[in-house]
């Protein structure tokens, strides 16, 4: 068999897993619901009247990214679902090398929060319009990319941490972190005049490139971004995927032998 | 040329070594068994030789491929059914099995066509459709036998394939593993029913804190240990040593084997002779003789003289380790 193939049906795994989660996707599309119909119209309302509506756009992109990032995280609660059920010593049997095996997880990851995110970017779009065709594939191929990258780091972090606890609570602290400290939810312009250290660190966030991208594809980066140009952020979200994807076949590998899950 | 080698194959779990120094040949074509007491080290092996897990020193081969320099290659060859099953809960029987069936290569009409008579063998058919949680303990290990009778992989690691199953459902499985041998199988079949291992290997091998005590033919090993007849004799009450020590005086006895106090399990040579001296002696102990039967050795008594313990002190131990 091909690698490709089997690639692929570790993807259709984590995919068929994942349709069972009907659950989550109410609880995901009635969250969006309330960012945008609470805070995005009441938070637009702080802003100058004439940025109003951009800032409300602005926003709704933010909060899509936003989606992505922490559906994308949810495979690693997978992770522990199997570890508890010993699942994860089937997988390591199975005629499948553990690069296949990770990659498949982190594209099954990515793909499964399209799936959730789809139809919420889909409405997006609808409101706020997009620039032109190739800006808007170029942008979802970077959104692809930034999924996967995710999945790959919340695989990597829980086969780290081998603890579901300690797992859920240093996701929460970092996704506080990685959040807050990008573009998703304010302009690069302000966390400039916040403090400049917040700028520089918000430059190298996975976050920040994702939502510079999505925003250059949906044709509101014109106003609001500093960068107009998108190739560093092209570049960064390169990096960000093969770095876990990479590094996440080595810790899989390195970790996942004598058990010790919690 | 034997299909799978161990060298030195040990695995260490921080102070406990659960597989010491194991030297180990398996021929292809025949089933292996893999006895010993709970905590003996069984599991451990097979899941080093199927690459789950890595020794902590020394190797082995599996189809003349190194687990730890090639564990890609020996994947492509084997196949393990897990002693607990391995299947999500969000999963339905034939979910599992159907992925299974695709992630091991099988062609779509083939796949269809094996998942449909695996399950049906299993007797688990109609349940195919049920949510895994909601099926019992032995339903579950059913499904856990079905992937590898499905998947029929050249090295077959099966890890107590029977246990939770009922005793209908364990003569269907021995002979549904006798059949994947017959088709050219290699199976290593771990498990702590002596009977089991009797019936189905054509070799077996005592396990006991991680070394590899004995292996043979269990006819061999039967022979090996033994006068050749056994007379089991149940008393009223306890025989005390004086008993004991004159019935050992008696020629044609090689050994006692105490089950309990009151149940003696005596090998010996000449049976038609030796058991009118058996019930003198202890008639004129004043032990009253509640039964006495003649029977063949079995593994048991091969167990119980390698490691030393009776298979419930066997229990005991590990329990209390
Ligand atoms: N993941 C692990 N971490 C720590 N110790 C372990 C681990 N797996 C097994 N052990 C220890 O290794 C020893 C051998 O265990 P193993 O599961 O191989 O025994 P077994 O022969 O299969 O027993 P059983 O008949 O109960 O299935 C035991 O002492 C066990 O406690
Ligand atoms: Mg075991």
């Amino acid at each position: 068999m091909r690698p490709m193939r089997k690639i692929l049906l570790v993807v259709e795994r984590d995919l068929r897993r994942f349709i069972q989660y009907k659950f989550l996707v109410i609880l995901r599309t009635i969250w969006f619901g309330a960012q945008v119909a609470f805070f995005g119209l009441i938070a637009s309302r702080m802003v100058v009247p004439e940025l109003a509506d951009i800032y409300f756009e602005f926003y709704i992109a933010g909060v899509v990214i936003m989606m992505l990032y922490s559906s994308s995280v949810f495979i690693g609660y997978d992770i522990f679902e199997e570890a508890e059920h010993g699942v994860f010593e089937y997988l390591l049997s199975l005629p499948v090398s553990r690069r296949e095996l990770v990659l498949g997880r982190s594209i099954g990851g990515g793909i499964r929060s399209f799936i959730l995110v789809g139809p919420i970017i889909a409405i997006t779009l609808a409101i706020i319009g997009w620039a032109n065709l190739p800006n808007l594939l170029l942008a979802f191929t970077a959104l692809f990319l930034f999924a996967f990258g995710v999945s790959g780091m919340s695989i990597t972090i829980a086969v780290t941490l081998k603890s579901g606890d300690h797992f859920d609570i240093f996701m929460g602290v970092l996704s506080a972190f990685i959040v807050r400290l990008s573009t998703t939810m304010y302009p690069q312009a302000f966390v400039q005049d916040a403090s400049q250290a917040y700028a520089i660190l918000s430059q190298f966030n996975p976050v920040t490139y994702a939502s510079d991208l999505f925003r250059w594809g949906t044709g509101i980066e014109r106003y609001l971004t500093m960068s107009p140009m998108p190739l560093a952020a092209l570049i960064g979200i390169v990096i960000f995927f093969f770095l876990f994807t990479l590094v996440g076949v080595t810790f899989y590998e390195k970790r996942l032998e004598g058990g010790g899950w919690q | 040329m034997p299909i799978i080698h161990t060298i030195g194959l040990t695995k260490r779990f921080e102070d406990v070594v659960a597989v010491d120094k194991l030297n180990l040949s398996i021929d292809e074509g025949e089933i292996f068994g893999l006895l010993g007491p709970n905590g003996a080290g069984k599991t451990t092996t097979v899941l080093m030789l199927s690459t789950v897990i890595k020794p902590t020193q020394g190797t082995a081969k599996v189809g003349n491929h190194d687990v730890r320099t090639n564990p890609d290659a020996v994947r492509k060859l084997i196949g393990i059914c897990f002693q607990e099953p391995k299947l999500m809960w969000v999963s339905t029987p034939w979910d599992v099995l159907n992925w299974h069936a695709k992630v091991c290569g099988l062609s779509t009409s083939e796949r269809k066509h094996r998942v449909k008579s695996m399950l049906t063998e299993v007797n688990m058919w109609e349940h195919r459709r049920k949510r895994i949680h909601g099926l019992s303990g032995g339903m579950k290990k059913r499904v856990e036998v079905a992937k590898i009778l499905i998947q029929r992989p050249k090295i077959a690691f099966i890890d107590e394939p029977t246990s939770q199953i009922d005793v209908v459902g364990k003569h269907k499985i021995w002979d549904m593993i006798r059949e994947l041998r017959d088709d050219g199988s290699t199976i290593i079949l771990a498990t702590n029913e002596l009977y089991e291992a009797d019936v189905l290997s054509n070799r077996v091998g005592i396990m006991h804190k991680g070394r590899m005590l004995v292996c043979d033919t269990p006819k061999k090993l039967k022979d090996s240990i033994l006068g050749g007849d056994i007379v089991e004799v149940q008393l009223e009450k306890a025989a005390d040593n004086h008993v004991l020590d004159e019935l050992k005086g008696l020629e044609e006895v090689v050994e006692i084997v105490k089950i309990r106090p009151d149940d003696l399990r005596v090998h010996l040579n000449k049976v038609e002779k030796v058991v009118p001296k058996i019930v003198n002696l202890f008639l004129n102990a004043k032990l009253s003789i509640s039964s006495i039967r003649m029977s063949e050795p079995s593994l048991d008594d091969v167990f119980v003289h390698y490691t030393g313990l009776t298979i419930e002190e066997a229990e005991k131990k590990s329990k209390t380790k």
